[in-house]
């Protein structure tokens, strides 16, 4: 794997860790603060694409796994990783691959820019909201045994809130080519 | 970053990283394993012992494990609601052991050796031809360095927007801090190659 390629990935998961520690940010025009770090996953997806999207997301697990305090909150260790919501973060992983995966397939440089704020749209809906929620609802319902109707009642509050980082990822997303583009372009 | 890492000389921290995870592992696969209540309750009982037994303190502890028994008591109460007592009381001992036990781990291994092991666990990818083990602790080391880095630039963002008489706002803070971080990529690639770091075995 080239250098830049990790270095990239590194300094993601880098931004990923720091969107955790700071304050919520307001979105503007709604007075609810949100918490960053999953916009950081999608966000990892639409900047760098799959490969080192993944590996960014990974290497923020492995550094929780370790025993430091990166995950919103303060929270790490091995304790997170056994939790009813550990799906969530497995979830990740796959977020960010398949947002990294159709923004690579769906986007191009030369696209105008509504349109590449749409395809960068479904892409972090695909991956940072569908395979998210569905990997995290899955695991909770198997490990706590409530079943797939209650993990997903219980998981439908939040999903809202994921929608709108959705579209604050396509914005940003499209913002970041424009400025430094790094998306791996495919034909 | 402070790790979650304890500094101790229980038996706990004596024994070696490879050893305490896969007691852990054999401990989650017994406690899903076993459904009786009462044994459960065994279970959240003698991992709660092990990890008072580390002295770490209430406020300390409360910190670290907050938002985790927050997690597991409302999915307990949601058990009670919809299924019956005895699954809640047994939902909710089986995921307290695991998060103590878990806790107790973290605690008592230090992250040197946590990256020893993962290190190790890679070799199998690495005859894959996947990933290169020494990469992981130069990845991790790189994550870590510039973590100080970005929250001042993040800071700085924002006291640019201050400055400027508006309110920070999620997209015009995240799009410079990405590209700016970014940009240095290239420096760090070449400095990181200059060294050589990555070809040595």
């Amino acid at each position: 794997m080239p250098t830049r390629d990790l270095v990239l990935a590194a300094l993601f998961a880098a931004i990923i860790i720091v969107l955790g520690l700071v304050p919520p940010v307001m979105l503007g025009f709604i007075p609810v603060p949100i918490t960053a770090q999953s916009l950081g996953v999608m966000l990892a997806g639409v900047v760098l694409g799959a490969k080192r999207g993944t590996i960014a997301v990974l290497l923020v697990l492995v550094l929780a796994a370790i025993g430091l305090p990166v995950l919103s909150g303060g929270r790490g260790g091995l304790a997170v990783f056994m939790a009813p919501t550990t799906g969530y973060l497995i979830g990740w992983v796959f977020a960010a691959m398949v947002t990294g995966y159709l923004s690579q397939i769906m986007v191009g440089r030369d696209q105008a820019g509504l349109v590449q704020g749409v395809n960068f749209f479904i892409a972090a809906l695909m991956g940072g909201v569908i395979v998210l929620y569905g990997i995290g609802i899955t695991y909770l319902a198997l490990i706590t045994g409530m079943g797939f109707v209650k993990a997903f009642l219980g998981s439908l509050a939040f999903i809202p809130g994921d929608v709108l980082k959705a579209v604050i990822a396509a914005l940003a997303g499209r913002a970041v080519m424009a400025g430094y583009p790094l998306l791996p372009q495919r034909a | 970053m402070k790790t979650l890492y304890v500094d101790g000389s229980g038996f706990m921290h004596r024994l070696s990283a490879r050893v305490k995870l896969a007691l852990l592992a054999a401990a989650s696969l017994a406690l899903f394993l076993i459904q009786s209540p009462s044994v459960l309750g065994v279970g959240a009982i003698a991992t709660g012992l092990l990890y008072a037994s580390l002295r770490i303190g209430w406020r300390q502890s409360w910190l670290r494990l907050r938002v985790l028994f927050v997690t597991i008591a409302a999915v307990a109460l949601f058990t009670l609601v919809f299924n019956s007592p005895v699954e809640a009381v047994s939902v909710f001992f089986r995921l307290s052991a695991l998060a103590l036990l878990a806790s107790a781990v973290t605690a008592t291994t230090t992250t040197g050796d946590f990256i020893t092991e993962v290190t190790f666990a890679a070799t199998p990818l690495e005859k894959l031809g996947l990933v290169k083990a020494a990469d992981i602790g130069l990845s991790i080391g790189l994550v870590l360095r510039f973590i100080p880095e970005i929250l001042l630039r993040h800071q700085a963002i924002r006291d640019a927007h201050i400055a400027r008489g508006l309110r920070p706002k999620a997209l015009s803070i995240i799009v410079p801090l990405i590209i700016l971080t970014l940009k240095n990529a290239d420096e760090i690639a070449s400095a990181i190659d200059a060294r050589a770091i990555r070809a040595q075995k």
